[in-house]
């Protein structure tokens, strides 16, 4: 079997959620397929600047080919018209405008999906709202797998969006709440699908003491790990931790690890430690009583999940669906909405040893059984096994017309406001 | 292969979110709102953790913005009319003549003089809506800078009152602490009351005392009676420290024999009130606001602590079973 793997960017030292996702899946994929990655030469995922040389490279392993973006992103015009499209009754031109400023747009890398299409059994697109994945699957749609990392965000909302989710193969979602949304949308209710999400590479060993050690951490802490930013609620993290120090435990504090793009309080209790290597990381998270994380908006929180994998409990963000709904099911985590409730929570786990220790176990039996590697690897197989028989049964699913309106059409000014149709999609976490 | 193993262990997440909540509406009251613990929740921190951020001088900025704006008031006559000059006037004189030669011909086919009217009346209207633009402006300008005072007022006032809150708490749980301090010196006082009232020579209605054959103190200081004792008896002498020998132990169970027993059973008045022979500066005060302090008061005293009163002078105190 020969996979094809598209991904906006592709690179052992990229950590953005779906280009690492793409790259877990292309690494452990390899071991069942011949599989072969089709990105872009960009780095930065602001400006698509192509900065990886094109052609083909192996990276840990797995075939690389890169091709060159037509332009880089122009933020001006790009945010112009996401302002448009996303809270303005709007075209269908419009939209496509959206998605070409967006970026990165490489015709050559989609002509090469269109050239090469038939050599592959199944194309895996990363990332549904980019401009290779809209034009991709209408080049391919008998061979295309969507892995959509869908966020609650407005592109879900925009006319293209349902069109992408309704015109592939199959789909490979995170989390039941990205399913239920997408399936709000698009009503591809026909479409198969199935909750998979992502493994991680956990460290066989990590210590907890070796990192206090080494960065002088003593006593309880609370751990975040990821972009200390605002959109990642980490003003509001700081926020709600500064107002109720009087409520927790005197020891108790705030560790960060990650790139600071947000002023930190100066505050003895809150230690931020940078970026840090895998097995710092995990040491990290040996040695913390719980995981905060005050996200928004996630699809599926790898971090998250790599707590779990240590038998850490998480404390989530209650207005992230996703990660609510994660904290219920796998019986390993609390939530928070409010900044009582926040501190209330962690006050619990962080003083409640045996409710840690529960909720700890429960964090590491849920990934054990849903996010393990032969977990995750044998969904993606049954899924390849199940298409297959489709097709060789003859009843594969008749794909719908993927062909875009016609001249006048699209410039007809009567698409809603994306964040309109957001608004009326469910939301909540998935508890059935 | 399923999509997800959903766990069926005791922990229940939602369970636990619901008594957390429950536990915060019990302890928050009916103080604040949601909605408005969102707002202070979202109110800079840096005023709250820096003082110097609050500014002294509010009421000073409240009384240069509260200034009032001068009334509005519409001109009596606009700066730039509308006449008959600006329809036809021109600098050109040539333009000026053919226009007054041709102006019958125009009269013909409609009245200037009413278009010139209303032309007049809208440039009124347009000055007068001018005025008020830029009045409003101003207002809405002043509004703004009052509103930032007035954020800032509500912001202090908020934080005050949770100062407020606080130490009203701590008010309440002092008051409370020193009612029951009080409640114990009251029945300390009245058992006292009972002990003087039944000493020898200070009822009323008692005869005086026979002379006692030593001069008696009632606080006599404890070392003083040893130590000749000690010179006199060198096999009972107190050690270093002022421990007294197994002589004056035994001498003083002795007494006690006499009395009618070991331990502190006091003789009881006829109004049920024990007697006490201590001074009270003898009497061993329990830490005010001690639960078991009125215990201990009222005779259910242990052993080492009635030890400890002997040994603080009652050797030398008067006898109660002698009178």
């Amino acid at each position: 079997m020969k996979l094809a793997i598209v991904v906006q960017r592709y690179g052992a030292e990229i950590n953005g959620g779906a280009e690492l996702h793409a790259r877990y899946i292309a690494e452990h994929l390899s071991r069942h397929a011949d599989v072969e990655v089709l990105t872009t030469c960009a780095r930065d995922y602001v400006t698509w600047r192509d900065e990886y040389p094109a052609g083909v490279e192996p990276v840990h392993g797995v075939p690389v080919r890169r091709f060159r973006v037509d332009h880089e992103r122009d933020v001006h015009v790009f945010g112009r018209l996401s302002d448009h499209v996303f809270g303005h009754q709007h075209s269908y031109l419009d939209e496509l405008r959206w998605l070409d400023a967006e970026g990165p747009k490489s015709t050559a890398l989609l002509s090469h999906v269109r050239a090469a299409d038939a050599t592959y059994d199944y194309v895996l697109y990363f990332s549904y709202r980019y401009f290779h994945v809209y034009h991709g699957v209408r080049a391919t749609p008998t061979r295309a797998i969507l892995v959509p990392t869908a966020e609650r965000d407005e592109a879900v909302g925009l006319a293209i969006s349902p069109r992408i989710f309704r015109g592939v193969r199959a789909l490979m979602y995170n989390s039941p709440e990205e399913r239920r949304m997408i399936q709000a949308v698009s009503g591809n209710y026909d479409v198969p699908g199935v909750v998979v999400g992502i493994g991680s590479e956990i460290a066989k060993q990590s210590q907890g003491d070796r990192f206090r050690q080494k960065y002088g951490i003593a006593g309880p802490f609370a751990l975040y790990v990821g972009r200390i930013d605002q959109n990642k609620g980490c003003r509001e993290l700081f926020s709600f931790y500064l107002n109720g120090l009087q409520a927790l435990p005197r020891s108790l504090r705030l560790v960060l690890i990650g790139t600071a793009v947000l002023p930190i309080p100066d505050h003895p209790r809150i230690h931020h430690l940078g970026f840090l290597e895998d097995q710092d990381k995990f040491d990290a998270l040996a040695a913390a009583d719980l995981l905060v994380m005050p996200s928004y908006y996630e699809s599926l929180s790898m971090v998250a999940l790599e707590a779990w994998a240590v038998g850490k409990p998480v404390l989530a963000n209650g207005k992230c669906e996703v990660l609510r709904g994660q904290c219920i099911r796998s019986k390993a985590g609390l939530y928070y909405e409010t900044p009582a409730e926040f501190i209330e929570t962690l006050r619990t786990i962080a003083e409640s040893r045996t409710l840690n220790a529960a909720l700890g176990a429960n964090g590491r039996q849920f990934f054990q059984q849903n996010y393990s590697w032969p977990v995750i690897e044998q969904k993606y197989l049954d899924m390849f096994q199940r298409l297959k028989e489709a097709d060789d049964q003859g009843r594969a699913r008749l794909q719908p017309d993927l062909r875009e309106p016609g001249f006048f059409a699209r410039r007809r000014r009567t698409l809603r406001p994306a964040i309109d149709v957001l608004a009326e999609l469910p939301s909540g976490p998935v508890l059935n | 292969m399923a999509d997800f193993n959903i766990r069926t262990d005791a922990v229940d997440v939602e369970q636990i979110m619901r008594q957390i909540r429950a536990r915060i509406q019990e302890k928050r009251g009916v103080d604040y709102t949601e909605q408005q613990i969102q707002e202070l929740a979202n109110v800079k921190l840096e005023r709250f953790l820096d003082p110097k951020g609050v500014r002294s001088d509010l009421v000073e900025q409240f009384k240069r913005r509260d200034r009032k704006l001068e009334p509005f008031h519409l001109h009596p006559e606009p700066s730039h009319g509308f006449d008959a000059e600006m329809l036809y006037g021109t600098h050109r004189g040539i333009l000026r003549l053919i226009r007054r030669l041709l102006n019958p011909i125009l009269k013909l086919f409609f009245n200037p003089g009413t278009v010139i009217h209303a032309l007049h009346k809208q440039t009124e209207i347009n000055s007068l809506y001018e005025g008020q633009f830029y009045f409003l402006r101003e207002k809405i300008q002043q509004r703004d800078e009052i509103d930032v005072l007035y954020y800032e007022l509500v912001h202090n006032l908020v934080l005050e009152l949770t100062r407020v809150g606080i130490e009203n708490r701590n008010l309440k749980m002092r008051l409370e602490s020193l009612s029951s301090r009080m409640d114990f010196d009251e029945r300390r006082a009245r058992a006292l009351e009972g002990v003087v009232q039944y000493r020898a020579g200070t009822g009323p209605a008692r005869e005086a005392p026979p002379p006692e054959p030593r001069s008696f103190n009632q606080t006599p200081p404890p070392q003083q009676p040893l130590e000749p004792r000690a010179q006199t008896q060198p096999g009972s002498a107190p050690d270093e420290h002022g421990v007294e020998s197994s002589t004056a132990r035994r001498r003083r169970r002795r007494r006690r024999g006499r009395r009618g027993g070991r331990g502190r059973v006091p003789e009881m008045t006829s109004s049920g009130a024990p007697i006490e022979t201590q001074s009270p500066e003898d009497s061993a005060t329990p830490p005010h606001g001690d639960p078991t302090a009125d215990a201990a008061l009222l005779g259910d005293r242990s052993e080492p602590d009635f030890e400890s009163d002997s040994d603080s002078g009652e050797d030398e105190g008067p006898d109660p079973s002698a009178q």
